[in-house]
């Protein structure tokens, strides 16, 4: 038996509730949540630091009571939702196969709300050589032990990548009387936000090792050390730099891959380089009625953002359930130097649409240009850039009107 | 504290995939069986870390152990896999030469193979294999359909499951120390217990000569050769539809990488052949992953990096030094020194293949001086774990409806469900470790290695268990997950 | 003496080269605002930060609540409280906003619960 929907949200984290809302406000009446989790909230839930909400509710609020404020909302406004329930099968006709303990079911909408969020890198992944002992986690899994399940991981911590996870973790774990021995990161900058960096490393005299990484694993059964290395301005290993750092945990904060194994399934097209799907300014994949936000879209530093990107979204889902979505037109959008992605990568309606994108390497006093055949469209001055940090840029209607090759580039 | 002397007519040293065949074979007679291993669950060695291949016998040097072995189980390998519950494919391979020069040696391969008694090999040119395999460069190939793919971990644990069904006693995290032989009965000393017994079966792989040793027998020498492999992404899995090696080239200096789909839909690069001093130096080394990266990408140039999921190793039992290189046929013979002793030495491939061969073979030498007496309740069949994600739908439906546990997808990456975790974690040898559930299930094998179910799975064994947070292990003794709660942490040792 | 810092009062997080000589600034470079000095002068003389940590909840549908302190406190007391949180018990049901432990360090520092957590069901 097919049971037939007007949008299912996949994911009821921060993208997917902000989803839910939006559409409910928006005048959608038949939305449903489907979570695999026991609670809403997704990984805000474990995220147990503050610092969210700086622009969406002008305060600093900790993850689990930002999760709260659109948790509210959505038991308010009777969204259904799902919990312990997992989607093992999308298709691109968009139906959708859903297991939980009171069987399996088929239901079929017609809109689906890609919001499945991200997993971490692993260990495996980066091929880091050594024994494969207990004691190597991937920061989020770390957090979710000690902030979910009052378990404690270990004693004496090297961290390897400075990614915000993996500095909010320095400093938990600090709290919690473990010893962090130093943060290790490859690139010569550091992978996340600024603040982090003072309020998780400085303020507790952690030790930030840019340009350095882990290149060996030593322990049977248990990790007992770590050999780091600095690496050469080409990316190679320094041999004489080598060092033998004993520890008994290895946290790893490498990176976030959006997790888009269902989006395949449905075949959605996906970015090389975002690890999400390719979308309109609507949110809309290559696959008509499938929208995709949140970090299984872009992988976002901010929780707002995501918010913000998830509203976004909505007036694409509106669009489409009213019959008013368009056919691709011609446009192009080409990355000039400087620049390693952009989101959205096709445009359809020239309405205001907001460029969500990251720069290359860090930099101060750099201007974002929007230009078509050299004909400047926009400018915009950013005192400071950094990778860590998505930038966000609108371009109204008036601006993109009649534009089919927009190129953007930072000088 | 050494205890109570208990009496065996057979202990077998080592609880690898050869050892619990001939556990599952002895165990067709009436006879009182033990197997001693010493890590927490069997298969830890070698026998686990593999490429899982039934090789089909054209690689080994005719009117050798190991080409009759390889040949005899790779022909019973369906029926065994079908009595014993575990997944097999027969994928075939393709040895495939990149240049003309290498033609010469398929056909040399294909006359051994059909000296061995393959069937059906057969030297394809270049628009068959192109057909066969598009993504894959070469100008010839040996074709090899009947070599198969299996889970190797699975097997060993069926073997084992199945001997411990008829009988055969498994003592795990039992270590031996001592053989002593007292006029014509062994005592075994381990760690734990001590054992008596009439038989002794050294099947202790890399560690079988120390055991001969210690028993007083042939002061054999074994060289650890380790392989490390790289594990492609499920995603990978469209690069190739059969085992794709290369032609073997001896002093080539490069690793002569395989592609081997696993039965999981995983690929296997490698492995590497790499002689090292420590028994147990299971590490990945940077210049291996290289080679494995580079190699790979010459035969397949659409992988990509991105498609890695995890590195791992094995160790070899080499009876050949490094010097000499190659390998040498295996030893199953009585020891000419120890009466009643039976070692097993140097089972390295096709030792997967020829595991049951070989545990006929021991049983045969016990036969001879024994006369052994059927036992009439030995039943071949065992049941695994039923995987829910191989089921239809109606099946899935029903299996729920019974029990809700397998509604509950716990693994998100490999869809694995609370119920066939929780038979995993109560299984018949008593195996705790993350490991051994990880093995039995599939959970945490895919491309986030845990990062979803990890937490779970901890709570599901405590639960089953009733141990404390510290007492989680990764795969044995000295492996804790945790130092404790947040609170009343314990220093990790 | 020079050092840099990042402002941590609004996700600008400007960062600031600052000039100073015991607790006088001499130069701020980098503030878009007046926030910036401000924020300046507390870390030389006594950095307030929001101490973040959880607590173990009794009879409750969770193990855990997250708690926070509602102000910064002096960051010198990070660590203690956080070894204090470690024998916080509170019973369920905890609302979010709901003092948890008050006067620790009898210094009036409080800690509110983040999460909410409900009484669990015996069923």
């Amino acid at each position: 038996m097919l049971k037939e929907k007007e949008v299912i949200i996949i994911g009821g984290g921060a993208a997917g509730l902000a989803a839910a809302v939006a559409c409910q406000e928006k005048g959608i009446k038949d939305i449903l949540i489907i979570e695999r989790n026991a609670f809403l909230g997704g990984i805000l839930n474990q995220c147990i630091h503050d610092g969210f909400g700086l622009e969406k509710f002008s305060t600093s609020l900790t993850g689990p009571e930002y999760a709260q404020r659109y948790i509210d909302q959505v038991k308010e406004k009777k969204i259904p939702f799902l919990l312990n329930s997992m989607v093992i099968n999308l298709n691109s006709r968009k139906e959708i196969l859903i297991a939980n303990r009171t069987g399996l079911q088929h239901y079929r909408a017609k809109v689906i709300i890609l919001a499945m969020g991200c997993r971490e890198r692993t260990r495996g992944a980066i091929s880091i050589p050594g024994t494969r002992p207990a004691g190597i986690y991937t920061a989020g899994v770390a957090q979710e032990l000690i902030n979910l399940k009052n378990y404690m991981v270990g004693r004496k911590i090297v961290i390897l990548g400075s990614g915000d996870i993996g500095m909010i973790m320095a400093r938990r774990l600090t709290l919690e009387g473990a010893e962090v021995i130093l943060v290790a990161e490859k690139l010569p900058y550091s992978s996340g936000l600024p603040r982090n960096i003072n309020q998780c490393l400085y303020d507790f005299d952690i030790p930030l090792l840019l340009s350095h990484t882990v290149v060996d694993i030593k322990g049977n059964g248990r990790i007992s050390e770590v050999t780091l290395a600095q690496l050469g301005k080409r990316g190679g290993i320094i041999p004489k730099s080598k060092r033998k750092v004993p520890c008994d945990t290895l946290l790893l904060s490498v990176g976030l891959i959006p997790e888009n194994e269902l989006s395949r399934q449905a075949e959605v097209v996906l970015s090389n380089i975002t690890g999400g799907p390719e979308v309109d300014e609507r949110g809309q994949t290559n696959v008509p009625g499938i929208f995709a936000c949140g970090n299984v879209l872009q992988v976002h530093d901010i929780v707002d953002n995501v918010s913000l990107e998830a509203e976004y979204i909505t007036e694409g889902v509106i669009d489409y359930l009213q019959g008013r979505s368009q056919e691709p037109r011609e446009f192009q959008i080409t990355l000039g130097a400087g620049l390693r992605y952009v989101v959205p990568q096709r445009i359809l309606t020239l309405k205001n649409t907001i460029f969500s994108f990251r720069v290359n390497q860090p930099g101060i006093k750099k201007t974002l240009v929007f230009e078509e055949d050299r004909k400047i469209i926009k400018k915009k001055l950013f005192l400071r850039v950094n990778p860590a940090e998505m930038l966000r840029v609108k371009l109204s209607s008036e601006e993109l009107k009649d534009v089919k090759r927009l190129k953007m580039r930072l000088v | 504290m050494k205890a109570i002397n208990k009496h065996y007519n057979v202990v077998i040293i080592g609880g690898g995939v050869v050892g619990c065949a001939i556990a599952r074979e002895l165990s067709r007679y009436k006879l009182n069986i033990a197997v001693l291993e010493k890590e927490a669950d069997v298969g830890w060695g070698i026998s686990c870390r593999n490429s899982g291949v039934i090789h089909a016998g054209f690689n080994n040097k005719p009117g050798t152990l190991m080409a009759q072995f390889c040949v005899e189980g790779n022909k019973s390998f369906a029926k065994l896999s079908q009595q014993l519950d575990v997944p097999y494919k027969k994928i075939g391979k393709l040895v495939v030469a990149k240049k003309k020069e290498e033609i010469e040696k398929l056909q040399k391969l294909m006359d051994q193979g059909k000296k061995n008694k393959v069937e059906n090999l057969q030297v394809i040119n270049s628009d068959k294999l192109k057909k066969m395999e598009p993504n894959v460069q070469g100008v010839a190939a040996l074709y090899s359909p009947n070599t198969t793919i299996t889970s190797p971990y699975l097997l060993t644990i069926a073997l084992a499951e199945n001997a411990l069904g008829n009988g055969v006693k498994f003592f795990l995290n039992t270590k031996v120390t001592g053989i002593n032989k007292d006029r014509s009965v062994f005592k075994v000393t381990t760690n734990k217990e001590s054992f008596s017994a009439a038989y002794v079966v050294n099947s202790a792989g890399v560690y079988s000569d120390r055991i001969s040793r210690m028993a007083g027998a042939e002061k054999y020498r074994i060289y650890p050769c380790r392989g490390e492999y790289y594990v492609l992404d499920k995603n990978a899995s469209w690069l190739v539809d059969h085992l794709i090696y290369p032609v073997p080239h001896a002093g080539s200096g490069g690793l002569g990488v395989h592609i081997t789909p696993t039965i999981d839909g995983n690929i296997l690069l490698g492995p590497s052949n790499e002689y090292v001093k420590k028994k147990k130096n299971f590490s990945s080394t940077f210049k291996v992953m290289k080679m494995l990266a580079s190699e790979s990408r010459s035969f397949l140039p659409s992988i990509s990096s991105g498609d890695v999921i995890r590195s791992y190793s094995g160790i070899r039992a080499k009876q050949a030094p490094s010097s000499e290189g190659g390998y040498r046929d295996f030893i199953i013979e009585e020891s000419k020194a120890v009466d009643n002793l039976i070692n097993l030495i140097g089972i390295e491939s096709p030792g997967l293949t020829a595991a049951q061969p070989i545990a006929k073979k021991v049983v045969d030498i016990i036969n001879k001086k024994e006369k052994l007496k059927i036992n009439s309740t030995f039943t071949p069949f065992r049941k695994g774990i039923l995987r829910f994600d191989e089921q239809d739908e109606e099946t899935k439906k029903a299996l729920i409806e019974k029990d809700p546990d397998y509604g509950e997808v716990i693994c998100r990456c490999e869809k694995v469900t609370k119920k066939e975790i929780l038979e995993a974690i109560d299984n018949p040898l008593g195996a705790k470790d993350l490991i051994s559930i990880k093995y039995r299930s599939r959970a945490m094998m895919g491309r986030c290695q845990g990062g979803y179910c990890l937490t779970r799975i901890i709570e599901l064994l405590r639960e089953k268990y009733n141990i404390n947070p510290q007492e989680v292990t990764l795969k044995g003794n000295h492996s804790p997950l945790l130092t404790g709660y947040r609170s009343d942490e314990v220093k990790i040792c | 003496m020079n050092r840099e810092f990042v402002c941590i009062i609004c996700p600008n997080s400007c960062q600031l080269k600052v000039e100073y000589e015991g607790k006088t600034i001499k130069k701020i470079i980098g503030a878009q605002c007046a926030k910036g000095e401000a924020f300046v002068k507390n870390e030389i003389t006594n950095p307030l930060r929001v101490f973040t940590g959880s607590i173990k909840v009794i009879k409750g549908d969770f193990d855990l609540v997250s708690v926070k302190t509602p102000f910064p406190i002096p960051k010198k007391y990070l660590k203690n409280i956080g070894k204090l949180t470690h024998s916080l018990k509170i019973e369920a049901p905890v609302t979010i906003g709901q003092v948890v432990a008050k006067n620790l360090l009898r210094e009036n520092i409080e800690l509110v619960a983040t999460r909410k957590a409900k009484k669990k069901n015996i069923s």
